[in-house]
This record gives structure tokens, sequence and C-alpha cells, in this order.
């Protein structure tokens, strides 16, 4: 059987998180500590800043649940009333849809983020490193790296930024093609600002200056980006050498007018700038947007674009949904199977044992054949003893992965004397 | 196999590439998708392959460079065009511009299958290696020309998606507006020079066969206008800093314009070019 137990963001809240990923951080032996726990036979664990995961197969069900429960809590330092509240208990199709569908990014804060799969995987290579997973979890998480991958190529749910300072960066790589080698101008020093500037020399462009009414904030954030700081007098001048301008300031009159834009425009012949307008009330004059070869984006205008993105990943959802469901049942047909396979196994264990005795029977009469003849026998024989299986084991495949094996390896079972 | 139905199988062949790769951008402009913008060019890379040996087959069956095929004409325009745009893909990502180009350049090849084999373009008293070295700038230059407006048409699409501030399935699709804007720019830069030698070798053909530099003859007066305008938007271009949406619309204008007077001129006036 397998079984997840685990808490996310959704029913855990940080504060409880933070205590059991600490906790699972500090334990080295985490994983030979769970393989010690009775019943438990491959497990591994999942953890992030949002989740804690932990997927064990079992040879039986009982007491194991409460005693993985209680292990995890024990390693969180976790009160009772915690764990009650906190800890969600999947088994087989349920776990394995669950771990799918994280692994797909379904089941993150921001769905259709990239970050948890890498996660899972190194989960995955830690187990592995350990020999805590054997058949059915390496196909387990085979399964669900390739629902991941399926999902990534066959929805565009990760295709469109859903954050302002991503979107901004698309907007600024539509522009400009490439951000190599780009300008960019942060007026004032507000987070968001910096997110974007991070954001955008996370894509190449390379020179920052920071334009700020305080000189030593200006400076602190120009030191960050190892650019270099001015004036905010400086800025008619600075945005003629500039590409990008993100504006943040708590002006209250706007700090960039569109009469200096043109000026500025003159000068920098024309060459496009794409304008940043983050702050609340606006930096720059909204008039501006009718210069040629301007961009003005202000923080409504990006956050429409967030929120189209946002509702054409919910509907890449549903499709990604389809894809998990798809997977979920290849791989519950598979496990089932599984089942009947010591069955297999033992049916033709013993049409092999009753070829044997017979042919041994035979001995007396086999060695007055010349070599060529005795192996024609001894194919004969084995390949009419094939064709006989063929059927029962089909069979028995079949009914294991598509309805249950219980009834139809018991009757086999029966039928073949296997259990004698 | 003898070499001219060798000719004419290559032909065939860069006809159904440039048929495919046209149907391919057009299906990705549709459906959305870079990838098959990038198949298609591909596609367009093999024909230009077949275009190019349709015309080393050309070239060795014909008499010589002077005497011209009028199907060679059109299949060397679509050539250079491809030529230039393929060229392009290089420096710049813009796979999507191709469903502007390869319509194009399926039209030139239709044209070129609509001549007949081996009718020369030039009469006989026309036939001279200064024309021959006239059409080829002049029909370079002009690729670029087409280049750079087809640029300048996707420029105005995207700026103004952008203006509106939509970034939507389309404008994701399209080239970004600093290649687009740096693909006319190149293309004048290189078309302008490479028509300018082109409008010299008639000039000077037509100082030797005629005695006179300029023979008053519509096509001739548009195709000096064509070459002034277009050097001015060159020069507007890089001493005053025209740049971006200003330089798309003229060049696109200026060329449906030229385009237009040229179809006018074909079809109500005889020139000295009435070969074209």
């Amino acid at each position: 059987m397998i079984l997840l137990i685990g808490l996310n963001h959704k029913t855990a809240p940080l504060a409880v998180r933070e205590k059991l990923f600490a906790g699972c951080e500090e334990k080295k032996n985490l994983l030979s500590d769970l393989l010690g726990l009775p019943g438990v036979q491959e497990a591994l664990y999942i953890s992030t800043c949002n989740r804690v995961e932990l997927v064990a197969v079992m040879d039986g069900e009982g007491k194991t649940i409460q005693g993985l429960k209680r292990f995890l809590s024990q390693s969180g330092g976790l009160t009772d009333q915690e764990v009650a509240n906190c800890f969600y208990v999947y088994r087989d199709q349920e776990a394995i849809r669950h771990l799918f569908r994280v692994a797909a990014s379904l089941d993150s804060l921001v769905m259709g983020e990239t970050q948890i799969l890498g996660q899972v995987k190194d989960a995955y290579r830690q187990a592995l490193a350990q020999n805590a997973t054997g058949l059915v979890l390496n196909r387990l998480m085979h399964r669900s790296f390739r629902t991941a991958k399926r999902v990534r190529t066959e929805t565009t749910i990760a295709a469109n930024p859903v954050s302002v300072s991503f979107a901004a960066v698309e907007l600024a790589k539509k522009i400009f093609g490439s951000l190599a080698g780009k300008k960019v101008l942060l007026i004032g020093a507000g987070e968001m600002a910096e997110l974007t500037g991070v954001h955008l020399i996370a894509n190449g462009a390379e020179e920052i200056t920071v334009a700020n009414r305080s000189q030593a904030q200006g400076t602190a954030l120009a030191g960050k980006f190892h650019g270099k700081a001015i004036l905010l007098d400086d800025l008619d001048a600075a945005i003629c050498d500039t590409d990008i301008v993100i504006s943040s300031t708590g002006a209250t009159s706007y700090v960039v007018t569109e009469e200096s834009i043109r000026q500025s425009m003159r000068k920098r012949k024309n060459s496009l700038l794409f304008l940043i307008d983050i702050a609340v009330p606006r930096d720059i004059e909204p008039t501006a947007d009718s210069i040629e070869n301007v961009y003005l984006y202000n923080i409504d205008n990006l956050q429409d674009i967030v929120d189209e993105n946002m509702k054409v990943r919910k509907k890449e959802a549903l499709k990604a949904e389809a894809i998990v469901e798809e997977e979920v049942i290849h791989y519950n047909n598979w496990i089932k199977e599984l089942e009947a396979v010591p069955t297999i196994v033992s049916l033709r264990a013993m049409a092999e044992g009753i070829v044997r005795q017979e042919m041994g029977k035979s001995l007396g009469f086999l060695q007055k054949l010349s070599e060529e003849d005795r192996g024609k026998v001894d194919n004969l024989v084995k390949s009419v003893v094939n064709k006989i299986l063929h059927a029962p084991v089909t069979v028995l495949k079949e009914e294991s992965s598509e309805v249950s094996s219980k009834g139809i390896v018991d009757a086999v079972r029966q039928l073949f004397r296997l259990d004698d | 196999m003898t070499l001219f139905s060798l000719e004419m199988i290559l032909f065939k062949l860069a006809l159904a590439s440039c048929t495919l790769c046209t149907f391919g951008y057009l299906l990705s402009l549709l459906i959305k998708r870079v990838m098959l913008a990038k198949i298609s060019t591909l596609v367009l890379a093999i024909a230009f392959g077949f275009l190019t040996l349709n015309l080393l087959a050309a070239f060795i069956n014909s008499a010589g460079l002077t005497s011209l095929g009028s199907r060679n004409f059109f299949i060397f325009f679509a050539w250079a065009v491809s030529g230039a745009y393929l060229g392009f893909q290089f420096k710049t990502k813009t796979r999507l511009l191709g469903a502007f180009i390869s319509p194009f350049i399926l039209i030139l090849m239709i044209a070129a299958a609509a001549q007949e084999t081996g009718k020369s373009l030039l009469p006989e008293n026309l036939q001279s290696w200064l024309t021959t070295l006239h059409l080829f700038f002049a029909i370079i230059g002009e690729a670029f020309f087409v280049l750079a407006s087809c640029a300048g048409a996707m420029f105005i699409i995207q700026n103004g998606l952008l203006k509106h501030k939509k970034l939507g399935k389309m404008s994701r699709l399209l080239p970004s507006l600093h290649d687009l804007d740096r693909i006319n720019h190149l293309c004048l830069l290189w078309g302008f020079p490479i028509l300018t030698i082109g409008i010299i070798a008639g000039t000077v053909f037509a100082g030797l066969a005629w005695k006179t530099l300029w023979p008053v003859d519509p096509k001739i007066i548009w195709s000096f206008a064509a070459w002034v305008i277009y050097g001015f938007l060159l020069h507007q271009r890089l001493a005053i800093g025209w740049k971006g949406s200003r330089m798309a619309v003229l060049s696109c204008t200026v060329f449906i314009l030229f385009l237009l007077s040229f179809l006018a001129v074909r079809f109500c006036f005889t020139t000295l070019h009435d070969f074209i």
C-alpha cells in the first residue's frame, strides 16, 4: 500500500511548517529512521518551505499511519493539536494523485511555478542515494516526473508570468528583444522597484542607476546592484542615457513630465524607451505614453496582464488535471498488475517443475534419441506448456490491472493448487 | 537526365517548398505557435537551397549571363528576398516575420512559373553585361526594401499592441520591436547602396546605348523617385535619428505607393522597361 502523509501551505500555518521543515532538515538519518518503523518497505520525504510530505510503501495498514504521524510530529516538535489540524493522509490512488499534482505544480501556492519539480527530484535523489526506495516508489517517482513534463509541454500553465515584476521583464523583452547591455534607471528605492531591477539583471540588463531623494538610501541600493546613485535633480540627463525606467517614489506630484521625456527623446535620437511607473500616486505624467517610441506602463496595466495570465493558468489547470488523472490510472494499473506477479511466478515454477519431473521419468527413452532429436522433444514440451499457460497469465494480468487482483488470483491459486 | 530537366525539377521542388513554408508560417500566425514558424523557417532554408541550385543549373544551361531568362528574373528576386531574410535570422529572432515575407516569395515563384521557359527577359538589342549588372543589383536592392517594409508592417502591429497595453498571445508571438526596427535599419543601410550601383549600371548602359544618361521614361522616373525617397529615409534614420514607429510607417507607405505606381505604369504606359 502506498501512503502519503504531510502538510502544506493550505492546511498548516507558517509557524507549523517552519518547525517541521527545520526539524526534518536537522535530522541527518531521517530516512533510515523511517525505514526502521514497522511495516515500512520504501520511503522518501519531500520538504520545502511550503510543504512537508512523507511517501511510504507499507506492507499492511494498522498502526503504521499513527506511527508515521508520531514520527513526523516528533521530528518537528509539534503538539497533538497541530498534528490533528494540519496533517492529511492519502492512500493508494489518492496518494498517487496527490504526488503527481505536487510534481506538476498544481498544488503549489503559485500554480504552475517551476521550482517544485526540482525539489521533488532532489527528494528522490536523496532517497535513492540512501537506498530507501524500491520497485514501487522508483516507478512512482519516474511517473510523477513524466506527468510534470507532460503538463509543462502539453499545457501553457507555466508559460506566462503571474507576478508584476516578471510581467515587466516580459514586456521589456517584447520591446528590446534581448536585455543584454540594457541600462536601467530606478527612481526611488522602493521594494517593488528593487525586485523588478533584480529580475531585469537576471535577464541580462547591465547598468543600473538609482535616483533617490535620500542620497544614503540611493547609494545603498545602487551598491547592491554595483550601480551608481544620482540625485533627483540629474534625472533628465539620466533618462537620456537609459533604456528602462522604473519609478516608485512616494512623491505626490509627477517626478517625470511629458515635456522632459519629449526633450530627452530628442537627445537619445528616438531610441526605444520603456517606462514602468509602479508608484501610487503616479510618478510619470500619463500623457508621456503618446510620445513615439515611448512605452509607459503603470501598476494597473501590469496588474491587468498578470490577472489575464492568471485566468489562462486556471484554464490550463483543467487540462493539467486531466493529464494527471490519465497518469494516475496508468500507474494504478501497473500497481494492480504487480499484485498478480507472485502468482504468475509460482504458476510458472509449478509448470517447470512438472516438466522437469516428467522428463526425468522418460530419461530411459530419451537417451535412445540423438542429441538433435532430444532437443526437439525438449522444445516441443516447453512450447506446449507455454501455450497452455499463456491464456491464464494474460487474463491474470488484465483482470488484475483492470478490475482487481483479489478474485482472479485466488481462483488461479485454487485451480492450480499453488498453495499446497 | 538532361541538365534542363534537372533545372525544371529543382524549380518544382523550390516552388513546392515555398508553398509549404508559406502555409506553415500563416498557420503559425493563426494557431499562435512559434514552433511552427521555426519549422517553416527550416523549410524556407531548404527552398532557398533549391532556388540556388536552380539558378546554378539555369546559369550552366544558358548561353551566358547577358541573356537572362524571364523566369530566372523572378526566381532571382525570390532568391534574393529569401536569402536576405534567412541571413537576418542568424542575427535576430524574428521567425514570425516569415509570415509576411513568404507570401511575397510565393507570388514571385508563381509569377516565375507563369513565364515561358527559355523565353529571354531582355530583347536582343538590350542584352549586355551592363544590363545584367543593372538587373542584378536593382533586384537585390529591391529585395532589401521588401524586407524593410515587411519588418515595418510587423513593427506597426506589435507597436499597436504594446501601446494599447495588450500583452496577449499575438504580442507574445510577434518579434520584439527592437529586432524589427533593426531589420528595417539594416535593410535600408544595405539596400540603398546596392540599388545605387544598379541604377549607375543602368545609367551607364543608357549612356552607351542611347547616348543619353536619362532617357525620359515613366519607369525610370519612378525608380529614381524611389531611390531618392529611400535615400532620404536612410539619411533621416542615420543623421536625425528617426526610428521605430515613424520609420516603420514611412517605409511601409513608401513601399505600397511604389508597388501601386509600378503596377499603374506597367499597365498604362509603354516604357523602355516593358519587359518587366
